[in-house]
């Protein structure tokens, strides 16, 4: 089953990031109830001596591949809503998601051992709505193409 | 103890020893956190005689309390120790990302103890702690030494806090760096760091922060961060950061250029924060852990003699202490000569202002051309400032000189030269102009550290924002006295200050969230204490923790010997008025300056003579230990 029911995706805007990482705490909280980066299904990319960073999350692929390797089938999209689950309690900790995971935006639960995935907060996805610097999207997937290419022929300064 | 606190972690860099200490309840509920807990170290440790670059000194660094949690702009760390530039009591208070990183490695504070023989660097992997060689980083820039730690550890998201050439050639104001471009950089942590040997700490902590009431931290933090949002000054210093004030200090009469001398041009804004936007100098901006405002740059020059230059900044302070101090009042330089004192790792705050005293010297003749190594060191030439900040970060021909700061320099060379070194207890001063901003002016000369607004910030005296001219109704009872011309009621905006401030920093929290924006109040950080910790405080006993703290801070000073004379301004500021000025009485002079220390001292309840703490005050605080030490010295004030 692919996530075609996903209307919406969160999108990231990578020039407006600052890098403050509030994405990744709120998200753990909203995960796990304590502040951790590391428990964020969000995740920054940084490269300080330029002072650039990028978030990084799942782009709910229309065939996941996540959910193809997956042995145990622990990988599903609830059928209604297409959010991305792991079930727990069939994820042995194999990790071959993470390592199929072309964009690496799938990661281990550091004392869990199981996968972790954005599952877009059922809807309304708190990383979304808490970034301050507006680098983060929660919209249709082909928004951000659209607004690439009128960006695009804008800067051709066109009369 | 609360999780949230973590563990000092104790390394004795002689013997490559390390032990856990946690930190007590009362501590905890005494001193807050971060730079509370911090001092009350130093204070246990460093007793009269240590030699600030000697082994005896410890270097600490203490996380925020709530770093590492999602509260607004809280991220910060406090660096403390004896000051090689004022022989004082020194905190540096550091942005970047490293404190949160200490904190989900499980640890609040970290203390280094002694030397070691040879440049080693320290990694810290959770609870795994190593001391490794760092031989052949030796004499790296701070940029390549974090580049050269992370290969060397295999991962690219360790945090790292390191010195460059400046801090190994024991500059008296080299920084300790930050996530590469945030300087812990007064006062001299860096040559302290230095002088251990020391060239970084790397740190991974995989960890997180746990929180004793989640949810009612987390709904605080939410409602703390709506309303700090909402406050006129964010968009302005998320948009144009620190510098975006520049173009409006200059309009105020307040904005010190060529050394002091004058505090208002004809046109600043080559350094503002709008040119940096609008000239495409600013690449990004940039945040420190958790900050929802964004006010730090980074900034890039593309053409010209500087193309090439990439650099975190420029800041406010930079670009007055680089640029107008020196007379230099375009853009690219200063970028220069900031990229230049970020990766050697020295303040840049100093940095300009031993420039612009050897600038002076220079023009007045008190130092010839030859003195300067050739130097052509006239007020404006931004090449010969870039120039001087290799020299001295290397220490090389005058620039030795000038690496052991103003005042030191003044002595060398004698003569009226200290009347242009605008300095206090050895501290360069930092970039406002402290004879028309008399809150400021007092502030300054208490400052335990020495002349800089880094330990009470009085911009509400400016009365700029309806938020600010509420504070000062709060604290004074009337709007009115939102006004940096007058001296009454200074004391009473000092201490309000100081007590918030010291909060605001044991917190972890940026002094812009609570005294040049106001949204982050003391009732916010008492809530936000007693959910995290699960110890329940009010706003007025954290406001008395804040008093405990600077109270502390007073008395490690008093005990190496400080007393009134020590609470002083710059002899410029306090005798001569900027040639700009219409009206010739803006001095900040001494007679001005001892009303309000009168005020302030007594408020406290400082004897007035010495200004010594007394032992009424000090019983009052809770400090038992502390009057009794100061008593057994003869050092507690007179009732």
């Amino acid at each position: 089953m692919g996530s075609g029911v996903i209307k919406k995706i969160v999108n990231v805007i990578p020039e407006a990031c600052t890098g403050c990482r509030q994405c990744e705490l709120i998200c753990s909280f909203e995960q796990g109830g304590s502040y951790s980066p590391r428990l964020s299904r969000i995740r920054l990319v940084k490269f300080e001596d330029k002072c650039l960073s990028v978030p990084v999350t799942c782009t709910y692929c229309e065939r996941p591949i996540c959910e193809e390797v997956c042995p145990v089938g622990a990988m599903t999209h609830d059928p209604v809503t297409g959010a991305a689950k792991v079930n727990e309690e069939s994820c042995r900790g194999c990790k071959e998601c993470a390592n199929a995971c072309p964009l690496g935006a799938i990661d281990m639960h550091p004392e869990k051992g199981t996968a972790m995935r954005c599952d877009l907060c059922g809807g309304d996805p708190a990383c979304v709505k808490y970034c301050p610097a507006g680098a983060l999207k929660y919209e249709p997937p082909h928004h951000s193409v659209k607004e690439k290419r009128r960006s695009r022929v804008v800067a051709l300064n066109l009369d | 103890m609360p999780q949230i606190t973590g563990d000092i972690l104790h390394v004795d860099l002689s013997n490559n020893t390390s032990w856990r200490q946690p930190v007590t309840k009362n501590d905890l509920l005494q001193l807050l956190g971060g730079r509370g807990i911090g001092v009350r170290i130093l204070w246990d440790l460093v007793k009269p005689g240590v030699d600030p670059l000697g082994p005896e000194n410890i270097l600490i660094f203490g996380a925020g309390l709530l770093s590492g949690t999602a509260a607004p702009s809280s991220g910060r760390t406090t660096v403390t120790c004896l000051s090689p530039a004022t022989g004082l009591y020194l905190k540096t208070n550091v942005g970047g990302h490293w404190g949160a990183e200490l904190k989900y490695a499980g640890f609040g504070h970290l203390v280094i103890h002694d030397r070691a023989e040879k440049p080693v660097y320290l990694w810290i992997d959770d609870n795994k702690v190593e001391i490794r060689d760092a031989s052949r980083m030796w004499g790296l820039d701070v940029r390549e030494t974090d580049i050269s730690v992370k290969k060397e550890l295999g991962d690219e998201d360790v945090q790292i806090a390191a010195i460059g050439p400046a801090g190994e050639k024991l500059v008296r104001f080299a920084a300790v760096m930050f996530s590469v471009y945030h300087a812990a950089g007064r006062g001299g942590a860096g040559a302290v760091m230095g002088s251990k040997n020391l060239k970084a700490i790397a740190v991974r902590g995989s960890g997180g922060v746990i929180i004793a009431k989640p949810t009612q931290f987390h709904e605080t933090v939410l409602h703390a961060r709506e309303k700090l949002l909402s406050e006129s000054g964010v968009e302005g210093l998320s948009r144009y950061g620190t510098a975006g004030s520049l173009n409006a200090v200059n309009e105020m009469r307040v904005l010190p250029s060529y050394n002091f001398q004058r505090s208002c041009v004809d046109d600043a804004h080559p350094l503002s924060g709008q040119c940096l936007v609008e000239a495409g100098y600013l690449k990004r901006r940039v945040a420190c852990f958790g900050c929802v405002i964004g006010c730090h740059r980074y900034s890039t020059v593309e053409k010209g003699v500087f193309a090439g230059s990439y650099t975190g900044g420029p800041e406010y302070e930079s670009l007055v202490a680089l640029g107008s101090g020196c007379g230099v009042f375009e853009t690219e330089p200063v970028i220069k000569a900031n990229e230049l004192c970020n990766i050697y790792g020295m303040d840049t705050i100093s940095t300009g202002s031993v420039i612009q005293w050897a600038m002076e010297c220079y023009e007045k003749g008190a130092l010839s051309r030859q003195d300067l190594d050739g130097l052509g060191l006239r007020w404006g030439n931004g090449q010969a400032v870039v120039e001087m900040v290799k020299k001295i970060a290397l220490r090389e021909g005058f620039g030795n000189t000038l690496a052991e700061g103003v005042k030191r320099a003044a002595e060398h060379i004698g003569g009226d030269t200290h009347k242009w070194a605008v300095e206090a207890k050895g501290l360069e001063h930092s970039c406002v102009d402290t004879r028309s901003a008399k809150a400021y002016a007092l502030a300054f000369a208490v400052n335990p550290r020495g002349a800089d607004h880094l330990h009470t910030e009085t911009l509400a005296e400016f009365g700029l924002s309806p938020e600010a001219r509420a504070l000062i109704k709060k604290i004074t009872g009337d709007e009115k006295y939102a006004s940096p011309y007058l001296t009454e009621k200074r004391a009473e905006i000092v201490r309000w200050h100081e007590d918030c401030y010291a909060v605001t920093d044991c917190l972890g929290f940026c002094a812009f969230t609570s005294t040049a924006l106001y949204g982050v109040t003391p009732q916010i950080m008492a809530a936000l204490f007693s959910s995290a910790t699960g110890y329940d405080i009010s706003e007025e006993n954290a406001m008395n923790a804040g008093r405990r703290v600077v109270t502390l801070e007073k008395c490690f000073n008093v005990r190496l010997g400080a007393s009134r004379k020590d609470d002083t301004l710059p002899w410029r500021i306090m005798n001569e008025p900027s040639s700009d000025r219409p009206d010739s009485k803006a001095v900040t002079s001494e007679k001005e300056l001892n009303g309000m220390l009168d005020e302030y001292y007594s408020l406290h309840g400082w004897d007035k003579n010495t200004s010594w703490p007394t032992k009424t005050t000090l019983i009052r605080l809770e400090l038992n230990n502390v009057a009794k030490e100061l008593e057994d010295m003869n050092k507690i004030g007179e009732e």
